[in-house]
């Protein structure tokens, strides 16, 4: 037997898979079952788990609502559609400005002597590895009524004599968004420097050479080669800001409610695993479309690995 | 030569995103001396090493040590050792698993062509693209049914019942950790020269030796790559941590959650520059290795 | 020559965690419990189990509100019985639940409101208590005992009690509100802070509307949606963990909330006070229970009785001052801490006046309602 398995290079290539595949079976792919059966099934009185055919959370979801302010047997409730609309608007905010915020950041390092580069790549992974929860904690104190933006705010309308009534920043959709950018700046931060730093001098000279401009050099040259980072980070960002609940049930006091807070929710508060399966499973479809559509433009950035 | 090097805006951008890096992380750091208990205004240090805790309402006049009070106050903090203990036991035993069958499942997809190969590949993918809270609550749901017709079909009480707790984190934390450490060894693998490989077997090496010989030391900086970003990935972890803990297996970061939502004193902000610290020192001890590294 | 340092982080990494972990492992509670002294971190003198119980559990896992069991009454358990406390924590009964739903958890003690409690034994969750274990329950005061929600305290014991009232910082708002229907004042928009907690909200704007705030009636939920519909908007945020924070801090001016919140932000900033709204405050009490799956039931036993000893449980009036009651509690403190006793005696938030309490209702179980009331909630908080 083990001769056979010796000779087969496919049996041993499935050998060589198979712990992973088995606990990715088990840990993936079953719950992920689990969750579009349940999604399917319907909710008791006590918030168990009646386990039937039905499309009704899905219908839910999508704004098929009974209760009519005109009396109509059925008409369009725009709760969890504005719900994930609200989450995709952030995603695509948080990842647009997190692509302004790293990249001349990432030039600015890339492009620096090669010396001081890892002192200053250094500087960014520190924040990279700090605590999730404690960077999001550190923007409850600079934004509350009484924190520090405040505070300095306060002394500095003082000083020019100006009047100054504290701003209400903590517990808004903006502190929600100010919170996703710091939080995953530097997950893009990281693939834009590594592809760019593979940009080798001699083609800048080579441009230069041949007569372009910086804008030109910039828009022919290094925007090009730089795509693969910034795809890869696009992915590292926009994913988990459309799972994210931690920010926006910190920075905005409950009320900013994304699909993670409404996932949670379910699970937790509501009760009702079924609809919160169901859109579990609306999120990761939706993810999944948007990445699908964005790779087959920009490629999946392969090259780019975050380590 | 470098055409945007000294350019003013890149430079500028520059200096305001590092300072909108750092600045919540300093204020942070900076609360941690506050005298004030209840942390929403900086107070000022904490004046006079004394002999015991004195507190005048909220401010804390005197302290047996000093300015770094909170700090004292958090090593007396048996939850927070516990959960800093619990954080790397997991994260430990996770790397571990999930860095030797990454490393096997890396092997196999870049090398061999077998029927299982496009399923493999798809599982791994996967947890990459979706959000991790789809994960955590499809494990969460799946541990529910699991244990729940287990103990009662076999009428399992107390302490031998299955529920959630460091057992359940530690496999969970391996499932996510994985597709990583099998994408940064197959980026290893990916520029492989064979040759090395044919040149042992022609001489004589069967395929074991050779493999532990020439092909794994070879390997060896991406596997390790690859079990250093799955230990971070778990020492972070929330999400998932979030909904596979039960009691008894609280990690650092569901136990800082967990403080924020109680009153916030200045102790959170002691264990936050503690964090930072102990990441300081590690990022640095990488750098060194790193410049070493590209020195030979 | 790389591979070499790689190792020495490894070690190091190795060493690190053998080191914390052993860190945790050496805790107080590891020790025997013997005749000597037990003092608490904070310089309490723990006092001795009267009856001292068989435990043979080496530790306990307690699901519980958040802020609400004093440090000293834990690190006290641990030393004098030796056995290890594991606390989990929640802000909402409706999160509690779940948890105990499912087939994974283990815990042994969780604190439902009165309300809840129905839900539980519906459900199955919760044990019937044996009362012969619990040679401590005279302490209380029959008043908190035999609810109609328990009977015979078949299987709750009383934490605490306490009332949802409106919490206002006088110094910054003009208008100072003095029923629930105020609330809606356009002067408060953005500046209120409430607690994350539907059947309260719900609870007294249906009472706005002057219908019972335990009602089933369909028609009469959807027309407390809709008023509750005009007042979310102007609530800033929810806040069930430590709604004191934002008061305290100045990012809300007023709001909704509990006695020892309002109790604790009044002690930070002397300007907020608690009023009693003129339809009634919202009446609460928390209660013990043992899930039915709790692995550690000997512990569980023992905590419930050490706690209601009058000389611990006089720690919740230092520490999370609520209605307390705990008769010998009470007359503990008044003999031994005269400062504490009056503080909790003389405040009308910790200690309302009886018009308070005969105005307040209760939130009682609802059976199969629940759902409604929990999807006007998902609705009214988008």
């Amino acid at each position: 037997m083990l001769k056979r398995l010796r000779e087969s290079k496919s049996s041993q290539g499935t050998l060589l898979a198979l712990p992973t595949t088995l606990w990715m079976l088990a840990l993936l792919i079953i719950p992920l079952l689990l969750t579009l059966v349940i999604s399917f099934g319907k909710r008791s009185a006590d918030g168990e788990v009646i386990y039937s055919f039905t499309l009704n959370n899905y219908t839910r979801l999508m704004g098929y609502s009974t209760k009519c302010d005109n009396g109509a047997a059925s008409c369009f409730d725009p709760l969890y559609v504005s719900i994930l609309w609200r989450s995709l608007t952030l995603a695509f905010n948080t990842t647009a400005l997190v692509i302004m915020l790293a990249y001349p950041l990432a030039y600015f390092i890339a492009r620096s002597h090669p010396k001081r580069r890892n002192t200053f790549m250094f500087l960014v992974l520190i924040p990279l590895w700090t605590n999730f929860v404690i960077r999001v904690y550190a923007w409850m104190m600079l934004l509350r009524q009484e924190g520090v933006i405040n505070l300095i705010l306060g002394w500095l309308a003082r000083l020019f004599h100006i009047p100054f009534q504290p701003l209400e920043m903590l517990y808004t959709p903006g502190a929600v968004l100010v919170g996703m950018v710091y939080e995953f700046l530097p997950f893009m931060i990281l693939p834009i420097y590594t592809s760019l730093e593979k940009i080798e001098n001699s083609l800048y000279e080579a441009a230069a050479d041949l007569g372009a401009n910086s804008i030109k050099t910039f828009l022919r040259v290094t925007l090009p080669l730089s795509m693969p980072g910034v795809v890869a980070g696009t992915i590292l960002v926009f994913i988990p800001v459309m799972g994210t609940f931690i920010v926006s049930d910190i920075l905005g006091g409950r009320q900013v409610i994304l699909v993670g807070n409404l996932i949670q929710r379910q699970f937790l508060d509501a009760r009702d695993p079924t609809f919160g399966s169901a859109a579990s499973l609306v999120l990761m479809i939706m993810t999944l479309i948007v990445t699908y559509f964005y790779t087959r433009k920009f490629g999946f950035g392969e090259e780019i690995v975050v380590a | 030569m470098n055409p945007f090097r000294r350019s003013p805006f890149v430079v500028v951008a520059t200096i305001l995103v590092y300072t909108f890096l750092y600045a919540p992380i300093l204020v942070l750091m900076l609360f941690s001396f506050n005298a004030s208990r209840i942390n929403v205004t900086f107070e000022g240090f904490i004046p006079a090493f004394g002999d015991r805790t004195v507190m005048d309402g909220s401010l804390v006049t005197q302290s047996p040590c000093g300015p770094f009070h909170w700090f004292c106050e958090l090593s007396k903090n048996r939850d927070v050792m516990d959960a800093a203990g619990n954080t790397l036991k997991i994260a430990f035993i996770a790397t571990i698993v999930a860095t030797i069958i990454g490393t096997m499942a890396a092997l196999s997809l870049q090398r061999y062509d077998f029927k299982l190969k496009p399923f493999s590949q798809l599982s791994l993918y996967i947890p990459i693209v979706i959000p991790e809270i789809v994960m955590g609550i499809g494990i969460l749901t799946l541990f529910s049914q699991l244990f729940g017709l287990i103990n009662n079909s076999l009428h399992l009480t107390g302490d031998s019942r299955l529920t959630l707790g460091l057992g359940t984190v530690i496999v969970s934390h391996i499932a996510f950790m994985v597709p990583f450490v099998t994408l940064v060894v197959q980026a290893r693998l990916h520029g492989f020269d064979k040759s090395y490989e044919e040149a042992a077997m022609d001489l004589g090496a069967n395929e074991w030796i050779t493999f532990r010989r020439i092909t794994f030391p070879m390997i060896l900086p991406g596997v390790l790559s690859g079990a250093l970003l799955a230990f971070t990935l778990s020492l972070d972890d929330f999400v998932i941590t979030f909904f596979t803990n039960g009691s008894g297996s609280t990690t650092l970061p569901i136990y800082v959650y967990g403080l924020l939502r109680r009153i916030i004193t200045p102790q959170v902000n002691a264990l936050s520059t503690v964090w930072i610290l102990a990441v300081f020192v590690a990022v640095l001890l990488l750098q060194m290795i790193q410049s070493r590294e590209q020195k030979s | 020559m790389r591979k070499s340092y790689l190792m020495k982080l490894l070690v190091l990494l190795v060493l690190a965690s053998m080191l914390l972990t052993a860190c945790g492992g050496k805790t107080a509670a590891t020790q025997p419990a013997d005749g000597g002294k037990k003092v608490t971190a904070s310089g309490f003198e723990c006092p001795q189990p009267e009856p001292r119980m068989e435990v043979t559990s080496k530790e306990l896992n307690l699901f519980v509100w958040t802020e609400y069991i004093p440090q000293d009454m834990i690190d006290c358990f641990e030393l004098v019985y030796g056995v290890k406390i594991n606390r989990s924590e929640y802000s909402a009964n409706e999160e509690m639940e779940p948890k105990l739903a499912s087939g994974g958890a283990d815990y042994d003690l969780v604190q439902p409101t009165d309300y809840f409690v129905g839900l539980l034994i519906r459900k199955g969750e919760i044990q019937a208590l044996d009362h012969s274990r619990l040679p401590n329950i005279g302490n209380f005061d029959p008043g908190f005992m035999n609810k109609p929600y328990d009977p015979n305290n078949k299987y709750t014991v009383p934490y605490l009690a306490g009332t949802d009232a409106i919490v206002v910082n006088t110094a910054k708002v003009k208008t100072i509100p003095k029923s629930w229907a105020d609330l809606w004042n356009p002067e408060y928009a953005g500046r209120m802070i409430f607690l994350d907690d539907s059947r309260a909200v719900i609870g007294f704007t249906l009472l706005t509307l002057g219908f019972d705030p335990n009602t089933k009636d369909p028609a009469q939920l959807d027309a407390a949606k809709a008023k509750l519909k005009e007042l979310i908007p102007n609530v800033k945020a929810f806040d069930s963990d430590s709604p004191k924070t934002a008061l305290i801090a100045g990012d809300v001016d007023l709001g909704m909330t509990w006695t020892f919140e309002a109790l604790a932000a009044q002690q930070e900033v002397p300007t907020i006070q608690y009023i009693y709204p003129t339809e009634g405050a919202i009446l609460w009490q928390d209660n013990w229970a043992i899930p039915t799956h709790a692995p550690h039931v000997d512990a569980a036993y023992a905590w419930m009785n050490y706690s209601m000893q009058g000389n611990i449980f006089w720690l919740t009036l230092r520490d999370f001052t609520y209605t307390n009651p705990n008769k010998a509690a009470l007359e503990y403190a008044k003999a031994n801490q005269p400062e504490v006793y009056s503080a909790y005696f003389d405040s009308p938030i910790t200690n309302p006046p009886a018009e308070a309490i005969a105005n307040g209702h209760g939130i009682e179980d609802v059976g199969d309602a629940t759902t409604l009331y929990e999807q006007i909630w998902t609705e009214v908080k988008q």
